[in-house]
């Protein structure tokens, strides 16, 4: 399939043609050809269409892994959290481990085979800090260990870059800040959008002068990188706006911040987009108080969003590109505090979703025979987990990017 | 046209740090140096520039300390703050604990926000905007984050001693700031001892302070972490040195063996070839260029004059901001200007005050990537081209669209609403620009009003290019009222590559 591309436009016709009928893009990119190629190709599935997508879901805050993932049936856990273990309503899934109650998508994916649960992830030397422990999570270092650049950013540094023609960013957040785990070392094309409304920044009378500033010559260097830089964002942003807007749906997706964002990822994966990785988060789980409401509105929106999500991408045939993982800075502490909450922890349960994953429940159960001042013992390191995403799901060299071996989990 | 950056051939080495005739310092070449060492280059401010040399313009930049003004809350704060977080920590009862401690952190969060927008203040005044870009630079090198020093008076502290340190040896800086109780606390220093040695510190002073990576040895670093031995914080906030726990034993270090301490291992640092050149590479990286120069021979050459006058902050900066390397043709509308340079740079150029809302400039200036006292990692800011990306370009744009578009005072919080009213008491609450602004430059012809932009916004390379483009969007007038007109090419102009450069 190709498209004729339309033909170039003075730059009067196309100042006249944007402020009268909002024409814009199109036309700008009428004397921006090579924008114009791009974004007319853009239209046609590509060889990097069908290569595999990974979508990160951070539960920020710290997600508390034994309301989560509930050992119902240890006397241990009913001993520490005399006020906020959880007997009824949960989902049972083995001899010894339940769902939270709100999680009852997550018992229905489990049952198709498109969910795994790996146990007690954590890693050596933990930190409690949320800030230096998320650090560790995305930059995939040791505790003691400055990493500067993202697990994900290496991903990227590695397997995409170099490709300057490329019309689709490479990574794609829902947040204004970049995230740690997309930090690379080379420039790299990463897009950032909202999870609602206009996703970055409304059109204002002023564009026009903008873009036709933006359409001058600029030296080599950081200013035609800055160049290029704006020129790819306002492509992307008209494109991914295109998308979003054309998007159709019979998935009902919750209206939370979550729900949105992957409903949005949703409609840029059918749309063919060239991106590998989305990364967006879910805020909220530092439950030190009032625990047992708050957690169970997160999960909840958690299991609702991911469930609707893999169902849509069900419906589009997508479902086979697609693995979606959840992960967290920490655990929360074993034992509850006295404000009807959980301090800051290790080591937590996490998820992940697809239609090629084993299903079902890895790793070791973690020791409850503990202290009420004691921290859960991590048993898998969470660089496997990577690992096993980078080698079998993304065929990237897990090694190399993760600075060392790790033992693989088999989720996949 | 482009020029080359300077090579061996047109530039000998010899002659690249020697100041710049005076026949070169005209306009163009103020204006140059007034946007590197500060945020912009307003007609008046280049005029008075070239009342004297270069040399007296930067001596009024840095000859000496302005120090910023700490606020009657933060001292306040700052003399009680041992005491009242004793206190709350003693609370028996579990909950009127934590309430008590909640109180302290969020009276803390909102001292550091006031702060922070005290601070833009404080280096938007042009007076003082050279030496707080220098300070923002050293904060770069010096690198701490407020994630993990929390308390305001801390960090207020420790700008100050930066502020103070470009009067000093930077040797004797890097052992003021071995002291300091941002420092001492962010790399663990105070939990180091002559029993269980912390390798953080000695670690990122080798690395990110005197040497750069690779100059050192593993066991240099195990070695040096002895010595910095009996460093902690009294009363969570001063600096104080126990003997007792210092390691007094023999330690080697780059080859020299005694009982070296702290101070001592600073000096040996100093001996080592690349304490010449680590630190002015990392100037030149923030002032002039991301490209590494054309010749290593032109840094070599630096860092031996400077080692000769004993690593002295202010002989640097004389010697790089006036000389001809710094100047060259090449160093023109090359570099990325930093989200701060950005948004104090519009505040100079428009003439405006600092947005007082804390909550909204701070949100600003993270969404462009530089979010105040919080870089992203100990490296800190790796600066250049590595502000621009696809969000912090959003962001840019954001706030030039708000400082051109009224506020509406209704829906301000109530937070936002005092902090308008203090601004107004203040005189400071000029902070949009209004309609009449452009008024003069109404009187003026497309032509005149294509020059004045062009000269007072960007730089040369993009002068030629943009001027025609400008000449034909007021002439247009596509909007079809040249007040709005005028107004959206300037917010064009201002959101464009060529004035986020500099």
């Amino acid at each position: 399939m190709s498209k004729k591309l339309p033909s170039p436009l003075t730059r009067r016709e196309f100042i006249r043609q944007s402020a009268g009928g909002g024409l814009g893009f199109l036309a700008f990119s009428g004397f921006a050809p090579a924008f114009l190629t791009q974004s007319a190709y853009a239209q046609n599935p590509g060889p990097e269409r069908d290569r595999p997508i990974l979508v990160m879901i951070q539960l920020g805050g710290g997600n508390d892994g034994l309301n989560t993932l509930i050992p119902f049936t240890d006397d241990n856990y009913f001993r520490l959290r005399p006020n906020l273990s959880i007997r009824e309503n949960i989902h049972v899934v083995d001899d010894h481990l339940a769902l939270h109650p709100a999680l009852g998508q997550f018992r229905n994916l489990l049952d198709q085979g498109n969910l795994s649960i790996i146990q007690n992830v954590g890693y050596p030397n933990p930190s409690r800090s949320h800030f230096r422990s998320t650090e560790i999570w995305e930059t995939a270092s040791d505790s003691d260990e400055y990493g500067t650049t993202g697990w994900l950013g290496r991903y990227l540094d590695n397997n995409c870059s170099g490709t300057p023609e490329q019309a689709d960013p490479s990574a794609i957040h829902i947040g204004d800040i970049i995230p740690q785990s997309y930090l690379t070392d080379k420039p790299a094309s990463i897009f950032g959008m909202r999870s609602s409304g206009s996703f970055n920044r409304r059109k204002s009378p002023s564009d026009i002068a903008y873009e036709t500033l933006l359409n001058e010559p600029h030296i080599e260097g950081s200013p035609s990188y800055l160049q290029q830089t704006m020129m790819n964002t306002l492509v992307t942003e008209r494109r991914v706006e295109t998308h979003l807007a054309n998007y159709k749906t019979q998935v009902q997706y919750p209206s939370s911040n979550l729900g949105q964002s992957l409903k949005r990822i949703a409609a840029l994966i059918h749309a063919d987009m060239e991106t590998r990785v989305y990364y967006v988060s879910q805020t909220g789980y530092d439950t030190h108080a009032g625990q047992l409401e708050k957690h169970t509105e997160l999960l909840g929106d958690l299991a609702n969003s991911m469930a609707a999500f893999q169902r849509d991408l069900k419906a589009n045939k997508r479902d086979d590109q697609v693995l979606t993982m959840t992960f967290s800075e920490f655990g929360r502490r074993a034992a509850e505090n006295g404000s009807a909450g959980t301090d800051h922890g290790t080591a937590a349960p996490l998820f992940v979703m697809g239609r090629d994953v084993k299903g079902g429940i890895l790793g070791q159960r973690p020791d409850l025979n503990l202290d009420p001042k004691e921290d859960l013992q991590y048993t898998t390191d969470f660089r496997g987990i990577y690992n096993t995403v980078l080698d079998q799901w993304l065929q990237a060299d897990a090694q190399q990017i993760l600075g060392d071996q790790f033992d693989p989990v088999p989720f996949l | 046209m482009m020029k080359s950056p300077p090579t061996p051939q047109t530039l000998p080495v010899k002659d690249a740090w020697k100041p710049l005739p005076l026949t070169h310092w005209n306009t163009e070449t103020a204006a140059h140096l007034l946007r590197r060492i500060g945020y912009s280059a307003t007609p008046t401010k280049v005029q008075q520039a070239l009342n004297g040399p270069i040399s007296k313009t930067l001596e009024q930049a840095f000859g000496r300390v302005k120090p910023n003004t700490k606020s009657p809350e933060l001292s306040k704060f700052e003399t009680e703050f041992f005491e009242r977080s004793t206190e709350a920590n003693r609370l028996k009862d579990r909950e009127e604990r934590r309430i008590a401690q909640r109180n302290i952190r969020r009276e803390s969060d909102h001292l550091f926000r006031q702060y922070a927008v005290e601070w833009y203040r404080f280096a938007r005044d042009e007076a003082n905007s050279p030496q707080e870009k220098f300070v923002t630079f050293l904060h770069d090198v010096f690198v701490i984050e407020q994630r993990k020093i929390r308390e305001p008076f801390t960090l207020f502290n420790y700008e100050q001693t930066l502020r103070e340190g470009i009067q000093l040896n930077y040797p004797d800086l890097c052992k003021r700031v071995s002291r300091e109780p941002a420092m001492v606390r962010y790399l663990d220093l105070h939990q180091s001892s002559a029993r269980k040695p912390n390798e953080n510190f000695a670690r990122e002073l080798f690395e990110l302070f005197i040497l750069g990576e690779g100059n050192y040895t593993e066991d240099d670093i195990k070695e040096a972490a002895r010595a910095f031995t009996g460093y902690r914080i009294k009363k969570r906030t001063e600096f104080a040195y126990y003997d007792k726990i210092h390691d007094h034993s023999p330690k080697t270090v780059f080859g020299k063996t005694g009982p070296w301490t702290g101070d001592d291992i600073i000096d040996l640092a100093f001996e080592k070839p690349t304490a010449r050149t680590y630190l002015i590479q990392e100037l030149l990286k923030f002032y002039l260029t991301d490209d590494e120069l054309p010749h290593p021979d032109y840094i070599r050459a630096l860092g031996d004059i400077w080692a000769a006058r004993d690593f002295n902050l202010k002989y640097l900066i004389q010697t790089v901001f006036q000389s001809r390397l710094f100047h060259h043709p090449a160093y023109r509308g090359n570099l990325v200007k930093s989200p701060i340079h950005f948004y104090l740079g519009l505040c100079q150029d428009l003439q405006i005050d600092v947005t007082p809302f804390s909550g909204r400039t701070l949100h600003a200036m993270r969404t462009m990537g530089q979010n105040f006292y919080n870089p992203p990692n100990v490296r800190g800011w790796l600066y250049g081209q590595n502000w621009i990306n696809s969000t912090t370009i959003s962001g840019r744009r954001q706030l030039v669209d708000y400082l051109f578009t009224p506020v509406n005072e209704k829906r301000l919080n109530g937070n936002d609403k005092k902090a308008l009213k203090a601004a107004r008491e203040n005189n400071h609450a000029n902070f949009q620009v209004t309609p009449d602004r452009l008024g003069k430059l109404m009187k003026l012809d497309p032509e005149g009003i294509a020059d004045h932009l062009t000269t007072y916004f960007i730089t040369a390379p993009s002068r030629d290019t943009y001027r025609p483009a400008i000449i034909k969007m007021i002439e247009e007038n596509i909007d079809g009222k040249p007040h709005w007109n005028l107004r959206n090419t300037v917010i064009g102009l201002l959101q464009s590559p060529a004035y986020n450069l500099c």
